[in-house]
């Protein structure tokens, strides 16, 4: 399980539960965005550029509106102009709000954690002038915001009304987003993963195929991880309904280390396959969550 | 180490509890919802049953409190302590001492000190004693003492009392004394004279098992001796030129078994011999003596008669108080002078008697006036109409001022219908009875006027027959006296302020009725009037042992009564005994033979109560009783038998060592230690798995 980055001077504002107390969830992105960002020394990752970048070769099949007519009387070659890459992008969030997700065994449930942080980085890539947009899920799409440099309010008043009711599932509703996401953005996948990493891997795969740059926030409440339960007593499944009979003390063992493999089979998978894992505890600060948004922010910068 | 209730150890099995508890795996009574149990199922199932016990130190704390719990109904006691007591041979040793005043008889008194002092002085080191002095009650000294010295000071400083023989409260006080005793050998010494008279009391006593009584009588030797008792006085009043004098007469008892000549019998008088008579008593007999009269002064004098001391000389004095002769004195109204026959038998039977005097004197209703009512307590109104004017009034004064009245109902009773006034009812027209007339169907005998007619052969009331009578509705403040057999009410009560008023129903002469005629009628008529006149005889001598309430003794203390006031008591051996009689009665304890004084602390010049105290005459039949059959009776073992002494002591009943050492106790306040210590441990154990969770 890979433990969070250091907690920045603005972390006081991304601690979950204060963020609970708050009702708006706009004011709430606000502060922890506002926060986050006063905390930082230096802003490197600010003023985007659309300033000339280098020639290059004219290739048929090139815009002949790009070629550079000036090099061309000077050296009597082709060279399309090539510009800064226009650092707008789609910010889409891909919200797992099945019924696993309204867990919480102290205060903030996953998807209300996975709430705040889709709101703060929706807000957050607004402040960047993305698109963002969000497509909520179970077991198929349930809401879908197409990204738009003015869907911030309905993005947030989409995280606002989510309700987690149903099972989930990976294969139809991601394999339907497939068709959504032709152009290239950042696609933040917020869930808690309860199926097997090679499955959940080989669904996201044909996400990124599109040049999309995916980011998998895998969000899990602390007794999801350290099974603190002392009574034995039923457990049921909150998506399917099943019950089992469980002596804690008796399984803990084996069940922290079935999930620890998960994340880590989870976390493997996804480098192998170019897709930023991030392993989420819902009693952690946010600020987590945000660098790592950050981070790719930067990586997509610098790709042209 | 033995168990007083070993059965409680069956409770045993309960320790299974705990342990079982701490085994088997305490289940959430509602589920747990969990995400996914994707993980969950991949883990092999394996059997939930709790096989390891958790929380040792909890269940060891659990189990030993249960055990301790257990224990400590079961009862536990040390055996081993109580051999080690009864192989150290201690004793406790009770001296029950008789100072009933049939001790003075010859030496016994000295003899008894004598013997008590040896049983002390033979008291081992370790045993500890304890002395009983006892006559009609028991008194001790320092109980279960090891101190010989407070013992023999005890025994030397005793007196012989003027009590009677008991020996209930001295054995059930030994009793006791044996029962709280945690020493092995328990011995009793009783030395008497051992009559006959106290053994009864002594019947439901019974020593703890084990006990020895030694019985040790004195004067075993001098019981066929002389022993002459004076055993009351009666006294005869007359007048005589208008003083009253009055005759004592002398009851004399010979116990002995041969006959006495010439005994001289003494009448003194405040003091000072009056009269020497001879008496001549047979064997085992008795005599009367008739002193010559003596004239009574207007105050209550004390006398005694007393014959030569013999072995027993307290019973040989006898003390009593004379009052002057109490006289009620009556008024009877009659309706015309003509009428005095019916008067006569009710005059002629007020005449007669001295124990009260009745002091009558008769008038008519013309002449009767409130002048008439100045020193009377009684007024009879036979036969007539009710006064009528200021007499009505001065009479209805008279009756709430405490007065008397009887209205006695005739031909010429005339009370207003409507209006009863002064009488417990309506009286009626006259009712005649056919045939042979009726008679008394009801007497309340429990009433202070049939009281002397409850006894059987006293007098039968229901003799009479009635002819006429006047029918009566009792007013509800009434009380119904006597009923005639057809149920009408033939005597009436009621209280008036601090008076009483009586109707009688029929005539009080014989025109009505043949009352007059029969024997009952003169006891009934005194009865009648002392009721109405509130007379109570003077008590001329009291029992030693009896306790007297000063507050009932009104009389006797002359008017102003006993309120709030503060009496000094001197007995008859000088000691100053202050009692105050207010709100709570003063009691004086009646122990001495002899002659109380009673002075009031306030009005030092006023001639003080005198109270006669005479000893209780049984004690002086000093007929013994085996002292082993009372021995047997008390030790419940053979008399004789004492095997006890220097042989194997008492076993120590289970249960009486068991109440000694009362280890349950112990056990169950370690045990809620325990339990305290259990819910600690507990709760905290609880928040741990309550923060975890």
């Amino acid at each position: 399980m890979a433990d969070p980055p250091p907690s920045t001077a603005g972390a006081r504002f991304v601690d979950p539960q204060v963020l609970g107390r708050i009702g708006n969830l706009k004011l709430l992105a606000r502060n922890v965005v506002d926060g986050f960002i006063n905390g930082l020394h230096k802003a490197p990752y600010l003023g985007v550029s659309v300033d000339f970048a280098e020639h290059r070769g004219y290739m048929p099949g090139d815009d002949i509106r790009f070629i550079d007519w000036r090099v061309f009387a000077r050296t009597d070659r082709f060279y399309v102009k090539q510009f800064e890459a226009d650092t707008n992008a789609n910010f889409s969030v891909l919200f797992d709000i099945s019924r696993s997700m309204s867990f919480a065994s102290r205060g903030i449930s996953k998807l209300d954690y996975g709430r705040y942080l889709a709101g703060c980085l929706t807000y957050f890539a607004t402040t960047q002038r993305d698109r963002v947009g969000i497509v909520t899920f179970d077991d198929d799409i349930v809401t879908r915001v197409p990204p738009s440099a003015k869907h911030l309010d309905v993005v947030l008043h989409t995280l606002d009304r989510i309700v987690a009711g149903r099972p989930g599932a990976f294969e139809k509703p991601l394999f339907r987003m497939t068709e959504f996401f032709k152009r290239r953005g950042i696609l933040l996948l917020i869930s808690d993963f309860y199926d097997e990493p090679e499955t959940i891997v080989n669904q996201l795969k044909p996400l990124s195929y599109g040049g999309n740059d995916l980011i998998v926030f895998h969000v899990l409440d602390p007794a999801e991880v350290d099974f603190p339960y002392a009574e034995a007593g039923n457990f049921r499944d909150l998506e399917t309904g099943q019950r089992m009979p469980v002596v804690p003390e008796k399984l803990r063992e084996q069940y922290r280390a079935l999930i620890a493999e998960h994340i880590e089979r989870l976390s493997k998978l996804c480098a192998e396959n170019k897709i930023d894992y991030a392993f989420f505890n819902t009693a952690q600060p946010m600020d987590h969550g945000l660098f790592r948004f950050l981070a790719m922010r930067e990586k997509l910068n610098r790709v042209r | 180490m033995g168990l007083l209730a070993p059965l409680f150890l069956l409770g045993l099995a309960t320790i299974a509890v705990p342990v079982i508890l701490h085994m088997i795996q305490r289940e959430r009574k509602d589920e747990v919802e969990f995400p996914s149990l994707m993980f969950l199922r991949k883990v092999p199932y394996r059997s939930f049953r709790r096989q390891r016990i958790r929380h040792w130190f909890l269940l060891l704390l659990r189990c030993a409190a249960l055990l301790l719990l257990l224990f400590a109904f079961a009862r536990p006691f040390i055996r081993a302590a109580a051999l080690a007591a009864v192989t150290d041979g201690a004793r406790e040793v009770v001296v029950l001492l008789d100072r009933s005043y049939s001790m003075s008889f010859g030496d016994r008194w000295e003899d008894a000190q004598a013997l008590a002092t040896d049983t002390i002085d033979a008291l081992d080191p370790g045993d500890r004693g304890t002395v009983i002095l006892f006559d009609g009650g028991a008194q001790t000294g320092p109980r279960s003492t090891t101190d010989r010295v407070s013992l023999r000071n005890l025994v030397s400083n005793a007196e012989v009392g003027s009590g009677v023989t008991r020996y209930g409260p001295a054995l059930k006080l030994a009793e006791g004394i044996f029962e709280a005793s945690d020493l092995p050998r328990l011995e009793a010494v009783l030395i008497s004279d051992f009559q006959r008279a106290g053994v009864e009391s002594a019947v439901g006593v019974r020593f703890p098992q084990g006990t020895v009584l030694t019985p040790v009588q004195v004067g075993e030797d001098e019981a066929t001796e002389t022993n002459v008792s004076v055993a009351g006085v009666l006294f005869e009043r007359e007048y005589f030129s208008g003083r009253e004098r009055i005759q004592v007469a002398a009851r004399l008892t010979n116990r002995g078994p041969t006959a006495i000549e010439g005994l001289g019998a003494t009448l003194e008088m405040e003091g000072r011999e009056i009269e020497t008579l001879t008496a001549e008593l047979p064997a085992a007999g008795s005599t009367t003596i008739d002193f010559a009269p003596v004239t009574l002064g207007d105050a209550q004098i004390f006398g005694a008669v007393r014959i030569a001391p013999d072995a027993l000389p307290v019973d040989d004095i006898f003390h009593f108080v004379v009052s002057p002769g109490q006289v009620v004195t009556v008024l009877v109204v009659g309706g015309t002078a003509a009428q005095d026959d019916a008067n006569l038998f009710l005059t002629r039977a007020l005449g007669i008697g001295s124990e009260p005097a009745f002091d009558v004197r008769s008038t008519t209703l013309q002449s009767f006036s409130a002048a008439d009512l100045a020193d009377r307590q009684v007024v009879v109104l036979n036969d007539t109409r009710p006064p009528s004017g200021a007499a009505g009034e001065a009479l209805e004064a008279f009756v709430e001022a405490g007065g008397g009245l009887l209205v006695v109902s005739g031909e010429r009773t005339a009370w207003p219908q409507d209006d009863p006034g002064l009488l417990p009812g309506r009286v009626g027209v006259p009712a005649d009875r056919d045939g042979r007339g009726g008679s008394l169907g009801f007497v309340d005998y429990s009433h202070p006027v049939f009281e002397v007619f409850s006894a059987p052969r006293s007098g039968d009331v229901t003799t009479a027959r009635f002819f006429r009578f006047r029918p009566v509705e009792p007013t509800p403040e009434a009380t119904v006296v006597a009923r005639f057999d057809d149920g009408n009410p033939a005597l009436l009560e009621r209280r008036i302020g601090a008076g009483r008023v009586l109707l009688w129903a029929s005539t009080i002469d014989t025109f009505w009725n043949d009352f007059a005629k029969k024997p009952v009628y003169l006891p009934f008529v005194h009865r009648m009037v002392q009721h109405l006149a509130d007379y109570s005889p003077p008590t001329p001598w009291f029992l030693a042992g009896q306790v007297l309430n000063l507050a009932e003794q009104e009389v006797s203390l002359g008017e102003g009564g006993t309120a709030a006031a503060e009496y000094v008591v001197m007995s008859p051996t000088g000691e100053r005994l202050p009692v105050a009689v207010g709100e709570r009665a003063g009691f004086i304890d009646l122990t001495e033979q002899g002659i109380y004084e009673v002075h009031d602390a306030n009005a030092a010049d006023q001639r003080p109560l005198i109270l006669a105290v005479n000893v209780d005459l049984a004690e002086a039949d000093l007929s013994t009783v085996d002292p082993e059959e009372l021995a047997s009776m008390v030790t419940g073992r053979a008399g004789g038998d004492r095997t006890a002494e220097g042989g194997p002591a008492r076993v120590i009943p289970a249960a009486d060592l068991e109440r000694r050492q009362s280890v349950w106790w112990y056990l169950l306040v370690a045990a809620a230690l325990l339990f305290v210590a259990e819910t600690l441990v507990s709760n905290r154990l609880s928040r741990t798995v309550l923060s975890t969770e």
